[in-house]
């Protein structure tokens, strides 16, 4: 039950990050604070700051709903037991692992500047894909 | 299974915790004003960043008349002649080829979020659009003389004259061109201006804020003062 209470209060903060982050890109904030030198704006302001014309900080929302959502689920009476709600974790942070690497080697190697709170978010995805896995059942049950 | 309900009440109300405080975290930074505060300097120490004085430009350098007007995006009375005149002088005198028509920074010292609409106006020169904003942050100018974070109206008005919105809040954000408005506004300080809208007709200052038929009249009787002939009309 723990590893869930952790998963769900770390999808908390990435939904946080997240809905700054997007809020920023929309123009609801007019500005960013950040570390360093405008790498925040720089990298939320570059090109590959949408992806199918929808802005990339509004997957991460989503990917935390969903995520802090099956944790609260799995957190239910009937559902604490079984492993159902940790391995959609474990498969959906996994995903978001994947994307956040993809997002990081795109600020690294082509638009040369690292986005602190985009890094914050993928270390919070990261956490959630650790937790959850180390929650799994070793072996599965026999048939 | 008593405790482990408790448990989670528990962690609902740590977790209920967290979403105030980071809800209140993100509404501050929305309510917060913007970046680093505009300060207008003294103008006896040497230019800010080297940078020289460089306004935006209407019409040819060869143009025989020249007027150079010292305006403040928040004055109203600038803003009066860049709604009532200043589209008639685009498009009927500097077509003419008589009249080259340059705009020079001049944010007064009281005007608190003049400093960024300069700003903002500069960097929509960046992308070919000076004028355009500088009529849009003139038609507003009521909309966010007051506002305690201009920049969100700025970027609508960017985004309304077409400019690429991302590059401009880049623009806007590092305060960009800060050091040429403060060369611009020193310019004008040196010549004496000491308020807006002040304009000089090649060199020499005007008394008033002209309407177009007095700016028609001036521009004629200059150009044909000029040493040799002022170009003939296009149109």
């Amino acid at each position: 039950m723990r590893h869930r209470m952790a998963a769900a209060a770390l999808a908390l903060v990435g939904l946080l990050v997240s809905t700054y982050l997007l809020l920023y890109k929309l123009g609801v904030l007019g500005t960013i604070k950040c570390v360093g030198s405008g790498g925040c704006e720089r990298v939320n302001t570059s090109r590959f700051s949408t992806l199918l014309g929808v802005p990339v900080a509004a997957y991460g929302v989503a990917g935390y709903v969903v995520l802090l959502a099956i944790a609260l689920f799995g957190l239910r009476e009937d559902q604490v037991a079984l492993p159902r709600a940790t391995r959609w974790l474990v498969a959906l942070a996994a995903l978001g692992v994947l994307f956040s690497l993809y997002l990081l080697a795109l600020e690294l190697f082509i638009i040369h500047a690292v986005c602190l709170w985009c890094s914050v978010s993928g270390a919070v995805i990261l956490a959630i894909f650790v937790v959850a896995a180390a929650a799994l059942p070793k072996a599965s049950p026999a048939p | 299974m008593a405790e482990a309900g408790r448990s989670v009440k528990r962690f609902y109300l740590v977790l209920g915790v967290i979403a105030l405080a980071g809800i209140a975290l993100i509404v501050r930074a929305a309510l917060s004003g913007p970046g680093a505060p505009l300060v207008i300097a003294d103008c006896g120490g040497p230019p800010l960043g080297g940078v020289s004085a460089a306004g935006q430009v209407l019409g040819p350098d060869s143009a025989p008349v020249k007027i150079t007007e010292y305006a403040d995006f928040e004055c109203p009375s600038c803003a009066r002649f860049a709604i009532l005149t200043m589209p008639d002088i685009q498009q009927r005198l500097i077509p003419t080829g008589k009249l080259r028509w340059q705009f020079m920074d001049f944010p007064l010292q009281q005007h608190e979020n003049s400093p960024l609409a300069h700003v903002a106006a500069a960097c929509a020169a960046d992308q070919g659009r000076f004028w355009e904003m500088e009529y849009a942050l003139y038609a507003h100018q009521d909309d966010w003389f007051a506002d305690h974070r201009p920049e969100r109206k700025f970027l609508d008005y960017a985004r309304s004259v077409g400019l690429n919105p991302d590059s401009f809040r880049v623009c806007l954000t590092e305060r960009r061109h800060w050091p040429t408005i403060e060369a611009n506004r020193c310019t004008g300080e040196k010549l004496g201006v000491n308020g807006t809208p002040t304009m000089y007709v090649n060199g020499r200052a005007l008394a008033f804020t002209p309407a177009f038929d007095d700016l028609t009249r001036i521009v004629d009787s200059v150009a044909a003062a000029a040493p040799g002939r002022a170009p003939a009309a296009r149109r």
